[in-house]
């Protein structure tokens, strides 16, 4: 009996040992996070042409192309004007009288003023804004009764940096 | 606050009191150092190619074309002289048979001087109007480059302290560079001396209008200002990294003030109300008309104005004359403008006119439809031309120099309306003009 016992014993120690020392690996999985990559200011080295500029800022404020006709024809009118700048601002402002543009209304504005900058800096500039630049900007549009979506898309147009790519 | 203080602090204020009167625009502390001259300059680039013989010289066809003894004078608002009395192609109708009317009751001749043999430094087109607007003419200049010696805009700026909007170039177009001509790749001037430019027949025709002529009118404090703070944050933290854009500098004042010329000039084209010459049937006549506008509107110290319209003489001598003696009629135009509908300009403005470069003594083997040989610009005929001047500071009724006896060259026009408007020292000591340039007003 005592035997038995020793040899039952003996055997449930052998399977403990056996089912313990053979397990099988864990295999390590690596996954990437989606993560939407930008341009920063610096990397913006290159000036857009006049027909650059104006086939992107129509994207940007009708979601939609300019046909090459029109870049043609706009272009002739910038180059028929010396303050470069001044002729953009004309334009844009032309942009902006079509009823065909596609502007946020106040309201949408200033349900999430963070968003919208952060959609802005997105839509024109082609980058995140920075905190101090989130910042700069919230306080602006609170702080500015006068301002709609419309005056910050027209800032962001006419700013340097969106002549740059 | 203690005495030692008291009498520094007193004593820059009154330092800031005295001196800042006259900081300049330009960031210049003092004026000018020459003596102004003429409150108002207008040049007008005469240009395209003009042979001496059919402008100056009167000698209409004859000395042009074979078996056509007819000479005469086609520019009677420039030049006193009897027109042609046959073979009238120039004028309006079928086959332009009718002459233009004379404009000016007393010729341009008779109220200024007139250098009838000067020399021109180039026979190109873009060369020629370098050298009117620069002083120079410089080998390496290429085509489609901005002028490489500063031009006349930026020497007044500069050193004139003349705002953006006392200077105006305005083009025939914008082919041939001209749109480059308005300030210089030059590093120590540039496009922040520049002047304002506009190619009238381009900017306030009907396709520019579809994409300029509808601009929303922005309130200047509720809404520019703040659209203006907000682009002026976004240039600040961009320009670590960028040497940012050329600009020529136009306040924002002066930005608006444009703005609303191009709507008034929209409105004018439409009703038919610019200030065009009599007779407008060509680019260049249209263009003395929106220059005229662009005169009363901004009165600048400078205006430029760019003809071209005698070019077709490559292939077609009759579209020549004929566009000759527009060009002369939009001259009288311009000049009976100013006096008649400038009263800020009538009196103390000077006009220049000078071609940038003449045509060839011998034609080409074209044929134009009278049967008439045309005239290319590469012989030592193209480097003759005239320039004339006209306005107070000017001796009437005098001609200086003449065939066989030039006086004067091309560029001798930019330093006379350096001269003046009060620069010419400082243009001199630049150091940037062609050799021997200098006044005409000092070669009288």
């Amino acid at each position: 009996m005592r035997d038995s016992i020793k040899t039952y014993l003996f055997i449930a120690v052998l399977c403990a040992l056996a089912f313990s020392s053979c397990k099988k690996e864990p295999e390590a999985s690596f996954i990437l996070n989606d993560v939407e990559l930008y341009p920063n200011a610096a990397g913006k080295t290159k000036i857009k042409s006049n027909e650059q500029y104006v086939a992107i800022l129509h994207a940007n404020l009708f979601q939609t192309a300019l046909s090459a006709n029109d870049i043609f024809e706009i272009n002739n009118c910038i180059e028929s004007i010396g303050d470069k700048e001044l002729a953009r601002e004309v334009i844009i402002s032309n942009f902006m009288n079509d009823s065909d543009v596609i502007l946020p209304t106040v309201d949408e504005m200033n349900t999430d003023i963070d968003a919208f900058i952060t959609e802005t800096y997105v839509r024109f500039l082609v980058r995140y804004p920075t905190e101090a630049e989130k910042e700069y900007v919230r306080n602006f549009i609170i702080t500015n009764p006068y301002v709609t979506p419309e005056i910050v898309y027209f800032s962001f147009a006419l700013s340097n940096e969106y002549m740059y790519y | 606050m203690k005495r030692r203080d008291f009498i520094k602090k007193a004593g820059a204020t009154a330092a800031a009191t005295v001196a800042l009167p006259y900081i300049l625009p330009s960031g210049r502390l003092f004026a000018a150092s020459g003596r102004q001259m003429s409150e108002h300059v207008v040049m007008v680039m005469f240009a395209g190619g003009v042979r001496q013989q059919e402008s100056i010289l009167q000698r209409y066809l004859d000395d042009s074309q074979e078996n056509e003894p007819y000479p005469g004078n086609i520019m009677y608002n420039m030049f006193d002289g009897a027109p042609p009395e046959e073979k009238i192609v120039f004028g309006t109708g079928q086959g332009g048979i009718n002459p233009i009317p004379q404009l000016l009751g007393t010729t341009l001749q008779q109220q200024g001087t007139i250098f009838s043999e000067v020399s021109a430094l180039s026979a190109g087109h873009f060369g020629g109007l370098n050298s009117l607007i620069q002083g120079s003419t410089v080998t390496t200049q290429g085509l489609k480059q901005r002028p490489l010696n500063p031009t006349i805009f930026e020497y007044l700026r500069r050193h004139g302290g003349y705002s953006a909007s006392d200077m105006w170039f305005i083009g025939n177009g914008i082919s041939n560079s001209v749109p480059l001509l308005n300030y210089s790749g030059h590093p120590d001037y540039g496009a922040g001396y520049g002047a304002n430019f506009f190619a009238p027949t381009v900017t306030f025709a009907e396709t520019c209008e579809n994409y300029l002529g509808d601009a929303k009118v922005y309130h200047p404090e509720n809404e520019l200002s703040p659209m203006y703070q907000l682009k002026y944050f976004l240039d600040n933290s961009f320009d670590q990294y960028a040497d940012g854009l050329l600009s020529l500098g136009n306040t924002e004042e002066e930005k608006q003030s444009i703005k609303e010329f191009m709507k008034e000039m929209y409105t004018k084209t439409n009703n038919g109300t610019v200030a065009l010459p009599p007779l407008t049937d060509n680019g260049d006549t249209a263009t003395v008309g929106y220059a005229c506008e662009t005169m009363k509107w901004f009165k600048p110290a400078l205006t430029v104005v760019n003809l071209n319209g005698v070019d077709t003489c490559h292939s077609n001598f009759s579209g020549y004359v004929s566009n000759m003696h527009r060009a002369d009629h939009a001259v009288g135009h311009l000049w009976n403008y100013i006096q008649n509908e400038i009263p800020e300009m009538a009196g103390n403005t000077t006009l220049i006119v000078t071609p940038e470069c003449g045509r060839n003594l011998m034609p080409n083997n074209i044929l134009d439809e009278n049967d008439w040989r045309s005239y290319d610009h590469s012989d030592m005929n193209s480097l003759r031309v005239f320039t004339q001047l006209a306005g107070p500071s000017i001796p009437s009724n005098l001609i200086v120099g003449g065939e066989g006896n030039p006086v004067g060259k091309v560029t001798d026009s930019m330093m006379t309306i350096a001269d003046l408007l009060g620069v010419k020292t400082e243009v001199q000591a630049a150091g940037l003009v062609a050799p021997g340039t200098q006044s005409l007003l000092d070669q009288l």
